[in-house]
C-alpha cells in the first residue's frame, strides 16, 4: 500500500453527509420480499417431480433393468468402475498430480455385484434363484466375469433381454438378473436397497447408484435437460426457472478441454476458485484496478453527488 | 389458492444458439434481473428529494 493510499484511508471525511435509515430499508425489503415470495409460491407453486423408483424403472424398461443388473455382475457399470468414495476400481477425480478422491479414501463402500444383486436376491423365495446365487458365489471371479460379459453381449446384440435365447455360456446370470427384475417389479427392491446401510429407509445411496447405472434414468434426465452437457446445472425440472447464477460453471462443461475431460468437476472447480481469488484481489491487480477510471460506472450510480459537487 | 395455482410442471422450451442452450424460464429470469438492475440505476432514491441532501 502506497503512502498516498494510506493517507486517504486515515483522512477524516469532509464531504457532504446525509441521514440514512438502514433498519427502515431492511424492514421494507423484508416485507416486500416476503410478500413477493408468498404471492409467487401461491400462484406458481413449486417443482413437483415425483421421486423415481426402481419399481417404475423395472416396469417401464425391463430389458434396460436386466442389462444393468448384468453390467453390475460384470463390473462394467459406472458405479462398479467409479473408484473412491465407493470402491478401488479407479483413482476417482484428480486435479493434475492431486489424487483428491483417492486420498479421501473409500468412505462409502459399495460393491455393486454383491450390494445391488446378490444380497437383495437373498430375499427371493424362488428356489431357482437361490441355486443360481449359490452357483455364482462359489465360482471364480474370472468365471463370473465371463458369464456376465457373455450375457451382456447377447442382450446388446438382440437389443432386448427377453429375446435372448438360453445358453449355458451365460451361467446363472440370466436367472439372477430376471430374479432381481421380479423383486423390483413387485416393489421389494426399493426397500431392500434403501435399508442395506441403515435399518431405516433413509439412505438412498444404493438405489440411486444402481438407478444411475441404467439407461432409462439417463433418458429421463436428458428429457428434462438436466445433463451436464445440456447446461443441466442451470436447469430445473418442468418449466420452472433454475439456477441461472451457475451459468459460468455450466458454460465450462460445454467447452474443451473440460467437455471431454474425466476430471471436469475438479478442473472447473479449480478454475472458478482461481477466478474468485482474482475477484478478491481486484484492488491489487495492475490494470484491472484502474478499470473504474477507464469505465466510470460509479459516476452513473452516484451521478447526483458528482453533479452537485462539480466533480 | 390451489385452484388458482398455475402449474409449471410441463416441459420447458429451450433457446439454442451454438454452444448456448437456455430455457425460456431462465431467460425470463435473467431478463428480469437486467431490468431491475437498470431500474435501480435510473430510479433515484426517494430520500434524495425529501432530504435534499
Amino acid at each position: 500500500m502506497s503512502s498516498k493510499e494510506r493517507n486517504v484511508d486515515l483522512a477524516k471525511w469532509s464531504g457532504p453527509k446525509r441521514p440514512y435509515d438502514l433498519i427502515k430499508e431492511l424492514v421494507i425489503a423484508l416485507v416486500v420480499v416476503t410478500l413477493l415470495i408468498g404471492t409467487l409460491a401461491a400462484v406458481f407453486s413449486s417443482p413437483d417431480e415425483r421421486a423415481v423408483t426402481l419399481q417404475q424403472w423395472s416396469q417401464a424398461a425391463p430389458s434396460d433393468f436386466v442389462a444393468t443388473a448384468t453390467g453390475e455382475l460384470a463390473g462394467t457399470t459406472i458405479s462398479a468402475a467409479y473408484g473412491p468414495p465407493y470402491n478401488d476400481a479407479a483413482e476417482g477425480l484428480t486435479l493434475g498430480p492431486l489424487k483428491l478422491q483417492k486420498w479421501a479414501g473409500i468412505t462409502i463402500p459399495v460393491n455393486p455385484p454383491v450390494d445391488f444383486v446378490i444380497t437383495p436376491l437373498k430375499s427371493s423365495v424362488d428356489p431357482e434363484v437361490a441355486t443360481a446365487s449359490s452357483t455364482w458365489t462359489t465360482a471364480s471371479a474370472d468365471q463370473q466375469k465371463t458369464w456376465a460379459e457373455t450375457y451382456a453381449a447377447a442382450i446388446e446384440k438382440t437389443g432386448d433381454s427377453s429375446k435372448v435365447t438360453a445358453d449355458a455360456s451365460y451361467g446363472p446370470v440370466p436367472v439372477l438378473a430376471t430374479g432381481l427384475l421380479r423383486l423390483a417389479q413387485e416393489g421389494s427392491l426399493d426397500g431392500l436397497l434403501t435399508t442395506q446401510v441403515t435399518p431405516l429407509p433413509g439412505d438412498f445411496t444404493m438405489p440411486m447408484l444402481f438407478l444411475a447405472d441404467g439407461g432409462w434414468f439417463d433418458e429421463l434426465g436428458a428429457a428434462q435437460h438436466l445433463h451436464g452437457d445440456q447446461w443441466g446445472m442451470m436447469n430445473e425440472t418442468g418449466s420452472y426457472p433454475g439456477q441461472s447464477w451457475l451459468w459460468l460453471f455450466s458454460f465450462m462443461y460445454q467447452i474443451e478441454p473440460f467437455k471431454s475431460s474425466e476430471n471436469a468437476d475438479s478442473q472447473i472447480f479449480a478454475v472458478l476458485m482461481l477466478l474468485t481469488l482474482g475477484f478478491i484481489l481486484i484492488p491489487k491487480l495492475p490494470f484491472i484496478n484502474r478499470l473504474p477510471r477507464l469505465i466510470p460506472f460509479h459516476r452513473l450510480i452516484w451521478r447526483r453527488y458528482y453533479k452537485e459537487n462539480n466533480l | 389458492m390451489v385452484a388458482l395455482a398455475i402449474s409449471l410442471n410441463g416441459p420447458a422450451k429451450f433457446v439454442t444458439w451454438g454452444v448456448i442452450s437456455i430455457s425460456v424460464p431462465n431467460l425470463i429470469m435473467i431478463g428480469l434481473i437486467v431490468v431491475f438492475f437498470v431500474l435501480a440505476l435510473v430510479i433515484p432514491f426517494p430520500s434524495h428529494k425529501k432530504n435534499g441532501e
